[in-house]
C-alpha cells in the first residue's frame, strides 16, 4: 500500500524573504531554548495512572509556530519519507488520523514536495537494505526500535538528536534514548513507545476459584493460576506464545526472563555493555523452567505455543478458552471487533469475554517487573545513500512536524504513546485516556520498559536465538539447563564473529 | 557426433577442429536465429546469471551484521566447511530428503490412482475430475492456513473429530510435536500436489493404443498384466518427467512448512530452503546461506541433468537411427 504526497518542487535559490525567515528562525530557536530546552515536561518519578490523567490536556501546543522555528514555513524542498503507516486492517480511525497528518503537513509547509510511501511492516527492512545497496534509500524512515542499530553501525544513518529539530532530550524516555543510541552517538528521534500489560478474563478467574480483579502479582503466581485454571476448567490458562522465528514470541517471553534476573545479555542493567550473554544465569534458567513447567509438566496452556503468535491467541480468548494473555491496549478494540462478528451461542460468550476483559501490570519476578520498551524512532539516511540526493531543512521541518506533542499523540493514537513526553500533556492525550480502556495502565508500563539489546545482532538473538530456546526446552529436545547454555553459547559465537 | 565417432582412428584433435568449426559455420548460417533470441539472451543474463554469480561469489565471504555488504570479508571456503560440519546442516539434510521423497512417491502414487480411475468412462467423471484438480489450484499459502487450522492442536477439526468419534482421548497433536510436524506437513504437500501427477499421468494414458489393450485381453491377459505389460511401459516416459518435475518441485518447497510452522517445533519441519531462507533473511549470514544456495544448486542441476536427458532421450534415439 503506498500513499503517495506529490506536489510541485519550486526552483530558485533562497532569496530575501527566505534569509529574513532563517534569522527570525534563529532568533526564535534561542529564546525557545533559552526557556524550555534542557527542562523535562513531564516527571518521570511520579509516573503512574492517576499521574499520567491528572497531567493530560493540561497544556497546549503550536505545531505550526514552533516547526517555524526550526525551518520556515514557506521552505522550498522535497522530501522522501517511508514508514509503516495504516494498513487495510487498522481500526478506520488511524487512517483518518493519517489523512489528517498529510494534510496538515501539506498546509504547514506547502512548498515541500513530499514523497512518502507506507511499507508493509514485514517488508520494510529488506526493502531498505536492498535500496540501500543501490544508494537509492529514502531522506527519513520510520524503523521499528528494533531495526535501526544494524543501519546505524553500517554506517547509513546520519546522527541525529532531538535538539535538532527543536525538543529536548529529556523529553522523550531514556529507554528511548537507549535505542537509538550506537557507539556514543545518537542517530534517530523516538516517535512512539508502547509497553503491553498482562490481560484477563474475570470470569474465568471467578469460575475457577480465583479473585476475579486480582491479576497474578508475579510470575510465579501465572504458573499457579495457569494451573488452577486448566485443573478446574479444562481450558488453558496463560497464552504462552513460543513461535520460531516470529517477533511476537519474544515481546512476550523476554519481560518473564527480565523479571526473573535473566536476559539476552546485560540489557536490562542501567548500563549495560552488551558483551556477555545472561541466557545461562540462574534467572534465565528459572523464566525457563516456568515456561516449561506451564507447557509440559501442567499442560495450562496451549499446545499449540510452538506455532501460535499472538494472532493465534485471540480466537480461543473471545471464545472464552483461554483465560491470561500479554497484548497491547489496542487487543480490547480487536475483541469489541471480535464480539460484534459473532452470532447465535457465540455472541453471548463474546460478549461475556468482553465484558470481563481486564488489564493489569505486567506480574513481577525475583528481580524486578520489566515489559519490553518497544516503538518506533525516525531516522535520516547518510546523502551518499539517498537517491536523488538529502535535503536536510525538508527533513528537518518533516521530523519536527511529525515528532511534536501534537502528531506525536495523534499519531500514536490506538497502539501506542507518544514519543515526545510533551504530547501526554496534550488535549489529545487526554482524549485518548477518555476514549482507549485500559490506555492508563498499558501506559504505566513505560517506566518498566526495557528496551532490546542495542546491537546489530539484536535482531538474530530476539527473532531466532530466544525463541529456539524456548521450543529446544518445551519439545524436551533439550533439557531447561542446556536450552539455556546452547542459547547463550549462540549468543557468545554470533558476538565474536561466528555461525 | 558421427564425426568424433564414425572414424575412430582419426587424430583427436583434428576431430575437434573440425567440429569446432562445424559449429560456428552453423551459429553465422543461423546468425538471424540468434539475433532474434538475443533479447531474451541478454534477460536471462541479467536475471538469472547474475544473482547465481554473485550467490556464489558471496559465499565466500562473511557479512556481520555491523558490516555493509560492500565491506564483506573474504573467508575462502570456511562458509562452505561451516555448513558441512554443522549438527543442524545434518538433520535439515535428512528432513529435506525424507520430505522430497515421501512427498514425490506418495504424490505420484496417489496421481496415478486418480489418473488410472478417471481414465474410465462414468457418469460424473468430469465433475470428479474438477474436484481433484482443486489441491492444485488453489493458493499454497490459503491452504496452508486453512490445514494449520484442520490440524490446530487445540481447536483443530480433525482434533475434534478424532476425539468425539472416540479415536483419541484429547485433541492428535500434529504440529507441536517433533515427532509429528515432518509427516504431517508431508500429508498436505501430497495433497497439494497429487492433482499434478494426475494431470501428467493422464495425458500419458491417453497415448496407450487401445488396441494393444484388446490384444493383450485376447491372449487371456487379466486386467493386471494388461496394466503391468500394456499401461505401465507406456507410461515409463511420461513417469519420468513426473517424477523429476515433482522431486525439483518438493525440493524447492517453501510456502507449506514456513507458513504451517516456520520451521519449527525446535527446527523439526525446517527444510533445506526454509533454512537457507531463516538464514539470510531472519540471520543476515548472507555468507552462509549463500553457501547453502551454492550446494543446493549444485544438487538442482544434477537433478535437471536428469530431467534434460529423460525429455531428450526419444530425440537422441531418433536422431541416432
Amino acid at each position: 500500500m503506498t500513499n503517495s504526497q506529490g506536489r510541485t518542487m519550486r526552483s530558485g535559490s533562497p532569496g530575501r524573504r527566505l534569509l529574513l525567515g532563517y534569522a527570525m528562525a534563529a532568533l526564535t530557536t534561542a529564546s525557545l531554548m533559552s526557556s524550555t530546552v534542557y527542562a523535562q515536561s513531564v516527571d518521570l518519578s511520579q509516573w503512574s495512572p492517576e499521574y499520567i490523567r491528572s497531567i493530560a490536556g493540561t497544556e497546549t501546543f503550536d505545531t505550526a509556530g514552533h516547526c517555524a522555528s526550526v525551518v520556515p514555513l514557506d521552505y522550498t524542498g522535497r522530501l522522501t519519507y517511508w514508514w509503516t503507516g495504516p494498513t487495510e486492517a487498522s481500526p478506520r480511525i488511524e487512517h483518518e488520523i493519517n489523512d489528517a497528518f498529510w494534510a496538515a503537513w501539506a498546509e504547514t509547509y506547502p512548498n515541500i514536495e513530499t514523497d512518502a510511501q507506507n511499507i508493509d511492516y514485514n517488508q520494510l527492512l529488506d526493502r531498505l537494505r536492498t535500496t540501500l545497496l543501490g544508494n537509492a534509500g529514502p531522506m527519513a524512515i520510520r524503523l521499528q526500535i528494533l531495526g535501526g542499530v544494524e543501519f546505524a553501525s553500517k554506517g547509513y544513518f546520519q546522527e541525529l538528536k532531538p535538539e535538532d529539530i527543536g525538543y529536548p532530550t529529556a523529553d522523550f524516555w531514556p529507554g528511548a534514548m537507549k535505542s537509538v543510541t550506537w557507539d556514543g552517538a545518537v542517530y534517530g528521534v523516538p516517535t512512539n513507545n508502547e509497553t503491553m500489560a498482562l490481560i484477563w478474563n474475570a470470569d474465568i478467574f471467578e469460575r475457577a476459584g480465583l479473585d476475579p480483579e486480582s491479576p497474578p502479582a508475579t510470575w510465579d503466581d501465572v504458573v499457579t493460576y495457569s494451573k488452577k485454571i486448566h485443573d478446574e476448567l479444562g481450558i488453558s490458562g496463560y497464552g504462552l506464545v513460543a513461535r520460531q522465528n516470529a517477533g511476537n514470541t519474544p515481546f512476550r517471553f523476554m519481560p518473564q526472563l527480565w523479571a526473573f534476573g535473566g536476559g539476552a545479555l546485560d540489557e536490562a542493567e542501567a548500563t549495560p555493555a552488551y558483551a556477555e550473554s545472561y541466557l545461562d544465569n540462574e534467572g534465565a534458567v528459572a523464566a525457563l523452567q516456568a515456561a516449561y513447567d506451564m507447557y509440559v509438566r501442567d499442560k495450562s496452556v496451549p499446545t499449540s505455543a510452538l506455532t501460535n503468535t499472538q494472532n493465534e491467541n485471540q480466537a480461543p480468548f473471545i471464545a472464552g478458552q483461554l483465560a491470561m494473555m500479554i497484548a497491547h491496549p489496542s487487543e480490547y478494540a480487536k475483541m469489541v471487533d471480535l464480539a460484534g462478528l459473532a452470532t447465535g451461542a457465540d455472541k453471548e460468550i463474546a460478549d461475556t469475554v468482553v465484558e470481563n476483559m481486564r488489564y493489569g501490570l505486567i506480574p513481577e519476578g525475583p528481580a524486578r517487573r520489566a515489559v519490553v520498551f518497544g516503538g518506533s524512532n525516525m531516522h535520516f539516511i547518510n546523502p551518499e545513500y539517498v537517491e536523488g540526493g538529502f535535503d536536510e531543512m525538508a527533513a528537518k521541518a518533516f521530523a519536527c512536524f511529525w515528532n511534536s506533542p501534537e502528531w506525536s499523540t495523534k499519531l500514536a493514537w490506538t497502539g501506542s504513546n507518544p514519543g515526545n513526553l510533551a504530547g501526554f500533556k496534550t488535549e489529545w492525550m487526554k482524549e485518548r485516556l477518555d476514549s482507549i480502556k485500559f490506555l492508563d495502565v498499558t501506559t504505566s508500563m513505560l517506566p518498566s520498559g526495557i528496551p532490546f539489546p542495542v546491537i546489530p545482532e539484536a535482531t538474530e538473538i530476539m527473532n531466532i536465538i530466544v525463541p529456539d530456546m524456548l521450543q529446544n526446552a518445551l519439545t524436551e529436545r533439550m533439557t531447561v539447563e542446556e536450552a539455556a547454555a546452547d542459547a547463550a553459547a549462540k549468543v557468545e559465537s554470533l558476538l565474536g564473529g561466528g555461525l | 557426433m558421427s564425426i568424433a565417432t564414425g572414424r575412430a582412428t582419426a587424430p583427436l584433435a583434428a576431430g575437434t577442429t573440425r567440429k569446432r568449426a562445424g559449429i560456428l559455420s552453423r551459429i553465422i548460417a543461423h546468425r538471424t536465429d540468434y539475433l532474434y533470441v538475443l533479447p531474451a539472451l541478454i534477460v536471462m543474463l541479467v536475471v538469472i546469471a547474475f544473482p547465481i554469480y554473485y550467490t556464489i561469489e558471496l559465499s565466500f565471504f562473511r557479512t556481520p551484521p555491523n558490516l555493509q555488504m560492500r565491506d564483506k570479508i573474504w573467508t575462502g571456503l570456511s562458509n562452505y566447511s561451516t555448513v558441512l560440519n554443522s549438527s543442524v546442516f545434518h538433520e535439515v539434510t535428512i528432513q529435506t530428503i525424507i520430505w522430497t521423497i515421501a512427498s514425490t512417491v506418495f504424490a505420484f502414487l496417489l496421481g496415478l490412482g486418480a489418473a488410472l480411475a478417471l481414465h474410465r468412462e462414468f457418469a460424473g467423471r468430469g465433475l470428479l475430475r474438477a474436484l481433484l484438480l482443486i489441491p492444485y489450484v488453489i493458493s499454497a499459502v490459503a491452504a496452508s492456513y486453512v490445514w494449520k487450522w484442520l490440524y490446530h492442536s487445540d481447536f483443530g477439526v480433525i482434533g475434534a473429530i478424532s476425539v468425539a468419534l472416540g479415536i483419541t482421548d484429547e485433541p492428535i497433536n500434529f504440529l507441536d510435536n517433533r515427532q509429528t510436524v515432518l509427516a504431517s506437513l508431508i500429508v498436505v504437500n501430497i495433497w497439494k500436489e497429487f492433482s499434478f501427477a494426475m494431470v501428467m499421468l493422464m495425458a500419458g494414458l491417453q497415448t496407450v493404443p487401445d488396441q494393444l489393450h484388446r490384444a493383450a485381453q485376447v491372449d487371456g491377459a487379466n486386467t493386471w498384466d494388461r496394466f503391468w505389460h500394456v499401461t505401465v511401459p507406456h507410461l515409463k516416459g511420461v513417469s519420468m518427467v513426473t517424477i523429476l518435475l515433482l522431486m525439483v518441485a518438493n525440493f524447492n518447497s517453501f510456502i507449506i512448512p514456513f507458513v504451517m510452522t516456520g520451521g519449527g517445533p525446535a527446527d523439526a519441519s525446517h527444510i533445506w530452503i526454509t533454512h537457507i531462507y531463516q538464514l539470510a533473511f531472519g540471520r543476515q549470514q548472507w555468507g552462509v546461506a549463500s553457501a547453502y544456495a551454492v550446494i543446493l544448486f549444485i544438487v538442482m542441476m544434477t537433478f535437471g541433468y536428469f530431467y534434460v536427458k529423460a525429455l531428450t532421450r526419444g530425440d537422441e534415439t531418433r536422431a541416432g537411427d
